[in-house]
């Protein structure tokens, strides 16, 4: 690192650039956000009346202030972070470039996403965000692991997306609207009918999948093979923010259907169980936070189900405290990695005395988490055991014990990394690898103590969520209130938790194994597997042999023609005009096209064939042009010639002996039945269309008149010509990007994408 | 492999060949043919060049190494003509003159703002044609017959 080159310097000009962006964002949301709000909105696709509109409300501000904020610390780290483990594994300080840039294009995103007041704008910053993500965390590209890791994210969360985008289109279609304030103005209405519920249940799977709810929860501790300041960012405060930011942003809708609020209470009270038990028994750092990511945003999800003024509140609270607390304790396993090289709590241990700042950061964050008072999260705590409690004595129960098995995690967490016995030596680590979590961690801190702004600004948000009044009522009370009841039992079971885990071990362990065996991951990989053994199967019928290729067209194309002949009255559909002498020309010209065509099915030697098919295709351009079609005419014969000379000079190339043993070879053994059988009834079904359409009556008034009548007007007599550059201009712009496109491919395929 | 005969009748065909697609190009709107029909007739007459002398010899006589470029440059002139009536308020491929206006003629050559755009697709037409011969030509065989 001592002999800094331009592009190195590169790479870390990008990361303070990087930092500069989520500055200017964080400061420019807050300054928007306190001087009320405000958006912009512009016209974008009018044939479908979706606008650029975002605005910046409640909700959009909580998220975007967590994406921006969370932003400047992650980024930061990720300036000291990504130097380093650029040189671990052995690649250029320039990659650092890339990096950075994604991070800054995923806060964009991001911010655009929870701003967005259209739903189809906001697919668009979705899938940006998921394609972001991707690249993110394949950023270790050489590794497989997480190659596979990027594209299960991808998978899963790009799948489901699809399932959000039709339920999107299912409510354009019930509402005639994709924009969100008219959309839950118009459903205010009334209870929602099966077509809303079935769009309400599809936006649901794709928000889930996206805030890795279970049982498509299995991506995120896969997702923990990208560098952690990718996990400390979108794993805590963006991406897997980003389904739980779309439920609160559809809530009012959500609520009207009973059914979907106890779906999301289900899955979150799975996500809860899952997330809390894997990640009570995980030793990797990394997956136990993911495990605990899975839990928290399931207590979100909860809350969500809950619905109603406590449930939003709980929610929105939530998802603020939680992304404070979890990126710092990202951050922290990234740093002590960074100084041990243990990547388990089985390989470090006793770093309190060695990394004095980053045990108290990341100490302050894990209370915050645990829920101790005089933390932020003992609030957020507060109100979920508040929105349980209203909502029946069964989920008061599961909240204490989710609440006392995140208690429990986190405390295994800290304790495991920072006390007992020093496993490995710890080397120093830059300074900026520890400020951030005590930055975080003192922000948890401070909002333990004062509340107020933060309870403000979950209180705009859940407002927007419950689309009516709700108070955020955060303060300590020295009493004996249910929520202070639930507190305290849940410090007591977390304890026991804690003490009594070794004794656990074996169910643990059990449950993990289940989940191994028999989880939703599995299922991935079996599908992904069957898929992939699909798509060989069918390359191997479609390339290995041109003859079934051609089969393949022919058949279902010739079974669909032949049902449509079948179906179509025979009375009066088949008839026969008189024959003047005029058409024989016309006859001629198709009788050698015929003959041409039988005479190249017996033909082995290969410039004969090549000879022979040019004959077909010159007399049918003779045909055109009798038939009057002239345009047609030199087009086809123009081809034909073009075609004729590839084939000659291909032949030229190719080594004669080459030719002479191919020519030599037995017929395929398909050559006897099935291609003959093949093409002779496909053929005789396309006689039998072209001649039931040659019998119908020439329509007078088609587009085809209208256009001849019209080429004048456009200054042209020839209304190919026309058509082509002027009536259909768009098609033929489209057509001919098309063929650069091909180009790109042949050159690809021929010569590894060098063109010239 | 190519005699005398076929080399002569091949250099002598080239500027025929050429003149005929210009030809081609400017009578497209008054007449049978356009852009694409004028730019296989070019290729056409670059793909005999390739047969009669092979690829070596046609690389130092014409600029066919430039040929995806000169694709791009097709493309992008049908691109500026659609999209500059939109930088002026008008709908893509608004052409002008407008229906009713005067015509200028250069001969047979109608200017017209469609010409030009048939023109892109001329030269869009010849540049990947030879683009697509000049790879096909340029693949090495190997043994065994497959290219």
């Amino acid at each position: 690192m001592e002999v800094t080159s331009g592009r190195e310097r590169s790479g870390r000009a990008a990361g303070i650039a990087a930092v500069a962006v989520a500055v200017v964002a964080v400061v420019a949301v807050l300054g928007a956000w306190l001087a009320g709000g405000g958006g912009f909105d512009i016209a974008w696709l009018p044939t479908w009346d979706a606008r650029l509109a975002f605005r910046l409300d409640g909700l959009g501000a909580l998220y975007a202030l967590l994406a921006t904020g969370i932003g400047v610390a992650v980024f930061t780290y990720a300036t000291a972070y990504l130097p380093r483990h650029l040189e671990h594994e052995q690649r250029p300080q320039a990659d650092g470039r890339r990096f950075h840039a994604l991070m800054a294009l995923f806060l964009v995103a991001m911010v655009g996403l929870v701003t967005a007041q259209d739903l189809l704008l906001l697919f668009l910053f979705w899938d940006l965000t998921a394609i972001v993500s991707y690249l993110l965390i394949g950023f270790d590209h050489q590794h497989r692991e997480a190659r596979l890791s990027a594209l299960m994210a991808l998978l899963v969360t790009g799948v489901s997306a699809v399932l959000l985008l039709i339920g999107i289109l299912v409510l354009r279609a019930e509402y005639g609207t994709t924009s969100i304030p008219e959309l839950l103005a118009r459903a205010a209405g009334g209870p929602a009918g099966p077509a809303v519920t079935l769009a309400g249940a599809l936006i649901a799977v794709g928000a889930l999948a996206k805030s890795a709810q279970a049982p498509l929860h299995f991506w995120l501790p896969r997702a923990m093979a990208a560098p952690t300041p990718v996990s400390a960012y979108l794993h805590s405060a963006a991406m897997v923010a980003a389904g739980v930011f779309l439920l609160s942003r559809l809530h009012p809708l959500l609520a009207s259907s009973p059914v979907l609020l106890d779906g999301l209470l289900v899955v979150g009270v799975v996500s809860m169980a899952v997330g809390g038990l894997l990640a009570l028994s995980e030793d990797h750092l990394k997956r136990l936070l993911a495990y605990s990511t899975i839990a928290q945003y399931g207590y979100v999800v909860t809350m969500l189900g809950v619905g109603g003024a406590a449930g939003a509140a709980a929610a929105c609270f939530y998802v603020l405290a939680h992304a404070l607390a979890k990126s710092a304790l990202f951050m922290t396993s990234g740093a002590v990695t960074e100084a041990t090289g243990g990547k388990a709590l089985s390989e470090v241990g006793g770093l309190a005395r060695a990394m004095p700042a980053l045990a108290a950061g990341s100490g302050l964050a894990a209370a915050g988490l645990a829920a101790l008072p005089l933390t932020i999260g003992f609030f957020k705590d507060e109100l979920f055991f508040k929105a349980a409690a209203g909502r029946g004595q069964w989920l008061a129960v599961v909240a204490v014990l989710s609440a006392a098995l995140t208690f429990a995690y986190v405390t295994r967490f800290w304790t495991g990394i920072f006390l007992g016995r020093r496993r490995r030596p710890a080397r120093a680590v830059p300074r900026l690898l520890v400020l951030p979590v005590v930055v975080l961690g003192a922000l948890v801190v401070a909002g333990g103590v004062v509340v107020e702004p933060f309870a403000a600004l979950a209180q705009a948000a859940a407002r927007v969520t419950a689309a009516g009044p709700v108070q955020v009522d955060a303060a300590y009370h020295l009493d004996t209130r249910t929520e202070n009841l639930m507190a305290l039992a849940t410090y007591a079971a977390g304890l026991a938790l804690v003490l009594g885990r070794p004794a656990l071990t074996a169910t643990l362990s059990g449950f993990r194994r289940l989940g191994q065996l028999a989880g939703p991951e599995r299922v991935y990989v079996a599908v992904l597997a069957g898929l992939n053994r699909l798509s060989n199967a069918v390359h191997d019928i479609e390339v290995r042999d041109l003859r079934a290729r051609v089969v393949a067209v022919l058949v279902p194309a010739g079974a669909l023609v032949g049902i449509g002949v079948a179906a179509t009255p025979f009375e009066g559909a088949y008839r026969a005009g008189s024959f003047s002498q005029g058409d024989a020309p016309l006859v001629v010209a198709l009788l050698t096209c015929s003959l041409a065509a039988l005479v190249v099915a017996r033909l082995r030697h290969h410039l004969a064939l090549a000879i022979g098919m040019s004959g077909v295709g010159f007399s049918l351009a003779v045909a055109y042009s009798l038939l009057g079609a002239p345009d047609v005419a030199l087009v086809a014969v123009l081809i034909e010639t073009l075609f004729t000379l590839l084939f000659v000079a291909v032949f030229a190339l190719l080594p004669r002996r080459v030719l002479r043993r191919e020519a030599a070879l037995p017929p395929h053994g398909s050559r006897r039945f099935r291609d003959p059988i093949v093409g002779a009834v496909s053929g005789i079904l396309v006689l039998l269309v072209v001649w039931a359409a040659l019998s119908r009556p020439t329509p007078t008034d088609t587009t085809a008149s209208r256009q001849l009548a019209l080429a004048g007007q456009a200054h042209g007599k020839d209304v190919v010509t026309v058509i082509l550059a002027d009536f259909r201009g768009l098609d033929t712009m489209v057509e001919i990007t098309v063929l650069v496109v091909a180009l790109l491919g042949v050159a690809a395929l021929l010569r590894r994408g060098r063109l010239w | 492999m190519t005699t005398v005969l076929t080399r002569m009748v091949a250099r002598l065909l080239l500027a025929p060949v050429l003149v005929v697609a210009a030809a081609v190009l400017v009578k497209g709107y008054a007449d049978v043919g356009d852009g694409f029909a004028a730019g296989v007739i070019a290729a056409l007459g670059v793909l005999l060049q390739f047969l009669a002398f092979g690829r070596a010899a046609v690389e130092r006589a014409l600029p066919v190494r430039r040929s995806a470029q000169l694709a791009l440059v097709g493309l992008l002139v049908a691109l500026a003509v659609a999209f500059v009536p939109v930088l002026a308020g008008g709908a893509p491929l608004q052409h002008a003159p407008a229906p009713g206006g005067k015509v200028v003629h250069l001969g047979s050559l109608e200017l017209l703002s469609a010409v030009a755009f048939d023109v892109g697709v001329f030269v869009l037409v010849l540049g990947l044609s030879v683009a697509f011969i000049h790879l096909i030509v340029g693949t090495p065989v190997e043994e065994g017959g497959q290219p």
